[in-house]
């Protein structure tokens, strides 16, 4: 049994099938790269996942459970956690109380909040910002909001792990270290689908991709495969890439 | 100038605030004017309705336009069981549970709707509420003479004083809490807090039943310190108003904000001898209309910066 399965997922938007049809698997501790053009459904996709939005049709199953229909705060707590592509910190808490609320209400959540205190210091630690602790997320950079939001969703600790677009808006430095952060989490067994938009990180770091177009999957497999893929390229990477 | 660790300013913080029970406790001992404790009363009361207000407003982010429904239900119950024959203390009790039931009455249909649905709800819940009381019950609720004879203002504070304490406690017991952390991250992005696992109607009716049980508790105290009122009075929305606005001056998610906010309120007013509502809504309208405008934060917006500049100084 695959560990999750996606299979015939639709979402209409009025007449606009922003995700029509699509179907794939991802097994347990792999990482999935999502890409394809601007509008393409990738977001569409995550937020279908994790039930932020109902499916018009298809199913989810994640551990052999259907988790299509239920609440999208109940997906945390089995284990899917995510971040979004634009950033969401509690601009109002702390760095520390941003990760404190994965711990908390994630799954295998932290005993009192004085554990989830200290097991979230070292979840700051992981991502870079142990000194930033005490800083309320409304004073972070870009990048710092970036990272914060991955520690808060590492925290949760989750079986799977969805990023959408979190390199994007990076200088390529930045860019390097999420890399880095990323091969880190996928050492501790931790499954990963990722949306994003720079060819080389997501070939570099994924062991399978999905290419969306206008909502529909067009392509799927190795990284190698999908870079010499001509309709990829035609409707994706472009002349250049190939 | 030698700087103080932190648990060295812990220390003086809660040396400073059991002084300042102690002083409170001992107030109608020392003091023996009933115009200076009637004050007082005043003064605990607004702490009370302002802190339970910010439960919901100031720690949720959910904006209660009707919070003299709680208020009311709270008097209006407890003056009816206790008149009745009830002891006070289950009174009170059926008066906050009262309050309970109709603010997930409205909270459940308003917070599954989102948006401005609650603030419209709430309002329109204490308008009805308003009007149907002054049509139902239009003569003045007075105690009876037996009562009036044995009637004494010192229970009446310490009533007050207690559910003040009672009151703040809940509030930073809360946010001090798991549940506190959870209420607070759905104020500051409900998507993120729900992606987490924060469920976001739970937690905001958590805070709105904790919020309306306090305000129903002081509209019950309310009901046990006035000799004569018309029951409709409890529901006026000035009760809403004035809470609103002292949470607002004070500093909106803060403990200290609404006490400070409920202090500098009536003490002005009753210097000011405010008694005409249309002066009490000029000074105190202004006031606020600029304290949201030039101090997001209130007072205890401006003491934080001056302590950080302080702090920078240093
Ligand atoms: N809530 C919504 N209501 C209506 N249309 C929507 C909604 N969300 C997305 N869409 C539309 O669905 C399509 C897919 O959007 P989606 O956000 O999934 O694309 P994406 O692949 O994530 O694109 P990008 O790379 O720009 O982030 C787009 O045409 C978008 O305008
Ligand atoms: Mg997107």
């Amino acid at each position: 049994m695959p560990f999750l399965q996606v299979e015939g997922l639709c979402k209409s938007f009025g007449g606009l099938k922003a995700v029509n049809n699509v179907t794939f698997d991802v097994a347990e501790g792999q990482i999935i790269g999502l890409i394809g053009p601007n509008g393409s459904g990738k977001t569409t996709t995550l937020n279908l996942l994790t039930g932020f939005l109902k499916p018009t049709a298809g199913a989810v199953t994640f551990k052999g459970e259907n988790i299509i229909g239920r609440p999208r705060s109940q997906m945390c707590p089995k284990g899917i956690a995510r971040t979004f592509q634009i950033v969401k910190p509690f601009l109002g808490l702390t760095a520390l109380e941003n990760v404190m609320v994965g711990k908390v209400y994630g799954r295998d959540s932290a005993k009192s909040l004085k554990a989830a205190a200290e097991e979230s210091r070292e979840a700051l630690t992981r991502v870079g910002l142990a000194d930033k602790a005490r800083m309320l997320a409304k004073d972070l950079t870009l990048m710092q909001r970036k990272r914060l939001e991955l520690a808060r969703a590492l925290a949760a600790k989750p079986q799977l792990l969805l990023l959408d677009e979190l390199m994007a808006g990076l200088n390529p430095k930045e860019a390097d270290d999420a890399c880095a952060l990323i091969q880190q989490i996928r050492q501790s067994k931790i499954t990963i689908l990722m949306v994003e938009h720079i060819v080389k990180a997501i070939c570099a770091l994924s062991d399978r991709i999905v290419v969306l177009n206008m909502g529909e999957k067009i392509a799927e497999g190795t990284p190698d495969e999908i870079i010499c893929n001509p309709q990829v390229i035609d409707v994706y990477l472009g002349r250049a890439h190939a | 100038m030698s700087r103080t660790s932190p648990e060295q300013s812990r220390r003086i913080q809660i040396i400073f605030i059991l002084l300042l029970i102690a002083i409170l406790v001992a107030l109608p001992q020392v003091i023996k004017s009933d115009s200076t404790i009637n004050l007082a009363v005043y003064v605990l009361l607004f702490v009370s309705l302002a802190s339970s207000w910010n439960i919901l407003g100031g720690f949720s982010g959910q904006t209660n336009l009707g919070h003299a429904a709680f208020f009311g239900a709270g008097a209006l119950t407890t003056r009816m069981l206790w008149l009745s024959g009830w002891n006070l203390f289950p009174s009170l009790l059926a008066g906050g549970l009262v309050a309970v039931a109709l603010a997930l009455l409205i909270g459940v249909p308003a917070f599954r709707l989102r948006g401005v649905y609650f603030a419209i709800g709430t309002l329109a819940l204490s308008q009805i509420l308003y009007i149907t009381v002054g049509n139902m019950l239009p003569m003045i609720s007075s105690l009876p003479a037996q009562d009036l004879a044995v009637y004494q203002l010192a229970p009446r504070y310490y009533l007050f004083l207690a559910i003040a304490l009672f009151t703040i406690g809940a509030g930073y017991a809360l946010i001090n809490s798991r549940l506190g952390l959870g209420i607070m991250a759905v104020r500051e992005e409900e998507d993120a807090a729900e992606s987490l696992g924060v469920s976001a109607l739970k937690h905001k009716l958590v805070a709105l039943a904790l919020s309306a049980f306090f305000g129903g508790l002081t509209g019950g105290a309310f009901a046990f310190y006035h000799v004569g009122y018309y029951p409709q009075l409890t529901f006026g929305p000035e009760w809403t108003f004035d809470a609103l606005m002292m949470v607002y001056i004070g500093g909106m998610g803060t403990i200290v904000g609404p006490i400070i906010g409920a202090v500098f309120f009536v003490i002005l007013r009753e210097l000011l001898a405010l008694n005409l509502a249309e002066m009490h809504l000029i000074v105190f309208g202004t006031l606020f209309i600029l304290v949201v405008l030039f101090l997001p934060g209130g007072f205890m917006g401006v003491w934080g910066k001056i302590s950080k500049a302080l702090a920078r100084q240093q």
